[in-house]
């Protein structure tokens, strides 16, 4: 059974109607991408199925119990999520901000305890900040900030952690260094679910990528046989061709300046292009 | 490092707490060595007007102004943490407002029920802050934070206008308002501390149940969410829990919001931390302390006159306050 088993998922916000019809299944020790357009509803899914977003049509179950059956306090125990942004608090360090992954083992009138001590150390580890534990969040670089917030994530100890693009804003090292860790997690049995636009990085982490586009999905499995030529002209309407090395490098050829192809779901961008 | 400013802020706000404790039991019209003071509480022999000054007239203010000075700070930090503004105070709930008005009420339209002023301030504080948190966490989208605080800023302008009308209306009474707009503490007994009591006591056993959720709302909304806290809720229960802290602060020594919005900073500033599990308790022994200073100021600075303490807190607060704000932002 997946860990993670999402049908038919339809979310309206402000009466829009975002998700037409997703589908989405992760099981643990393998990274499953999602990718896609601006606008495609990556995000949104990513969101609902954490259970931060309600759903309006289609259904979500977590190691076979359906999400409307799951108190907050069980949902954390199942399932941990990144955000793409956080505010960073004044006054708090990173062995604090770490601890608090630890909320949901803790009861509300309990201490933690040693083993939850022990936890947050190998979460500190895993991330590779252990040196920095003393350090206020304030003085953090993004790609640190990135790492802080996957430890939380790592010591809530959930056995699914979901990203929502934990790579957008950081310089190639720390993406890479991202990419590995979610490796990491996958091997560590793990199910991951990560939202992210680099296709190269997603082809490099992903066991399964699953393509989004207007709402839907509408392509999974490895990324070779899903993000192709075609597929990369058709939604993305760039002319690119995903390679991958034998030593397993991945690289996303873009012919960047040459013309979109004409099709009915062509980027918005072209709309400015057309008319510049 | 921040372990050792925690530890000095709270030893040092403790050992603030007694020392001011004490002082204002012995300074007054009317001075008392310290040791009788102290023989005094223990209950050791006496002589009857040392009993009957510190027990029965001092000691009920003093108690009164720590109650008043924590309630004020913990319902402060409560707003702030909830809110992520680092401006909020409980006027920014309409707390201060209402109260206002209540009183204002009850002492300008109403003089025969001058008694009731204490309920009044409570009652009507509490409805300000009900408008605002009603109107800030409910409808279409399930409220926002940008909501409340502009529902706050327009409920208080209302109850403003309210006050400033009854003024407006009965100009020869306004002189027994402005001792409750100001602020400040009155030696009238128990009773207007033992009638809020309940009221600060559930806030402030909310605000220690908060702790840990406003941590977590800390790291954000979806980070919170994650670890199985509800943030709304959580937002709904602290600005609950700083209504009833406020408007029962208010009930026994008027408006002296500003002690909710500095309190809160100065611990910030000084401990280096901004988790709730020490800001709430390190702010309400500092917050009392703060205010019993600025009350005992109060009493002898031109004595026998007796200054309004809150207007007295502003001016030497301020100063200090920017002081710090300069070293650490």
């Amino acid at each position: 059974m997946a860990w993670l088993d999402a049908t038919g998922v339809q979310v309206q916000i402000r009466g829009r109607e975002i998700l037409h019809h997703a589908d989405l299944r992760v099981e643990r020790g393998r990274v499953v991408v999602l990718v896609g357009p601006n606008g495609a509803g990556k995000s949104t899914l990513a969101r609902t199925v954490a259970g931060l977003q309600p759903l309006t049509g289609g259904g979500v179950a977590w190691d076979g119990t359906p999400i409307a059956e799951l108190s907050s306090r069980k949902l954390a125990l199942l399932r941990a999520f990144v955000p793409q942004h956080a505010p960073v608090p004044a006054g708090m360090t990173v062995r604090e901000a770490v601890e608090l992954g630890r909320s949901p083992h803790v009861g509300p009138l309990q201490r933690p305890t040693a083993k939850d001590a022990g936890v947050v150390d190998a979460a500190l580890d895993r991330v590779g900040l252990g040196p920095f534990a003393t350090r206020q969040l304030a003085t953090l670089s993004g790609g640190e900030l990135q790492r802080v917030r996957i430890a939380v994530a790592v010591a809530q100890a959930s056995p699914c952690v979901i990203l929502d693009e934990p790579t957008s804003s950081l310089d190639l090292g720390a993406a890479a260094a991202v990419g590995r860790l979610l490796r990491h997690l996958a091997a560590d049995d793990f199910a991951v679910l990560v939202v992210l636009h680099d296709l190269a990085l997603a082809a490099a982490v992903a066991d399964d990528v699953v393509v989004m586009h207007h709402g839907r999905t509408v392509a999974s499995g490895a990324a070779a046989d899903v993000l192709t030529k075609e597929r990369l002209a058709g939604i993305w309407q760039v002319d690119a061709e995903l390679t991958t090395s034998p030593g397993g490098a991945t690289g996303l050829h873009v012919d960047w300046l040459a013309p979109p192809a004409l099709d009915p779901t062509h980027h918005p961008l072209d709309a400015w292009e057309t008319t510049a | 490092m921040v372990l050792a400013r925690r530890s000095t802020v709270l030893l040092g706000g403790s050992g603030l707490l007694v020392a001011m404790a004490l002082l204002s039991l012995a300074v007054g019209a009317i001075g008392i060595p310290l040791k009788e003071v102290v023989d005094g509480l223990l209950g050791k022999h006496v002589s009857t007007e040392v009993h009957e000054i510190v027990v029965n007239l001092r000691l009920p203010r003093t108690v009164a102004a720590m109650i008043v000075g924590a309630a004020l700070a913990v319902a402060g930090v409560l707003l702030q943490g909830a809110l992520a503004n680092p401006l909020a105070s409980p006027d920014v709930i309409g707390v201060t407002g209402g109260a206002g008005f209540g009183a204002t009420l009850l002492l300008l339209a109403l003089p025969q029920y001058q008694a009731l002023v204490p309920v009044g301030a409570l009652v009507f504080g509490l409805l300000a802050a009900g408008i605002v948190l009603m109107l800030g966490s409910t409808g279409p989208r399930g409220g926002s934070v940008e909501r409340v605080v502009l529902a706050g800023i327009a409920i208080a302008a209302l109850f403003s206008a309210g006050t400033t009308s009854l003024m407006v209306a009965y100009p020869d009474r306004v002189p027994a308002a402005i001792g409750f707009i100001a602020g400040g503490l009155v030696s009238d007994g128990w009773a207007s501390s033992t009638q809020a009591a309940p009221y600060i006591v559930a806030g402030l056993l909310g605000a220690i149940a908060l702790t840990g959720p406003l941590d977590r709302l800390a790291l954000g909304d979806d980070v919170a969410a994650s670890l199985g806290t509800r943030p709304r809720t959580v937002r709904l229960l602290a600005g609950v829990c700083a209504a009833l802290l406020a408007a029962g602060a208010a009930s026994i020594a008027g408006l002296l919001g500003f002690l909710g919005l500095i309190v809160p900073h100065l611990v910030r500033l000084a401990s280096g931390t901004g988790s709730h599990r020490f800001l709430v308790p390190a702010s309400a022994i500092v917050g009392a302390a703060v205010l019993l200073l600025g009350d005992t100021l109060a009493r002898v600075v031109a004595a026998p006159i007796e200054l309004p303490v809150g207007p007295l807190m502003v001016v030497f607060g301020v100063p200090w306050f920017l002081v710090l704000l300069r070293r650490a932002v």
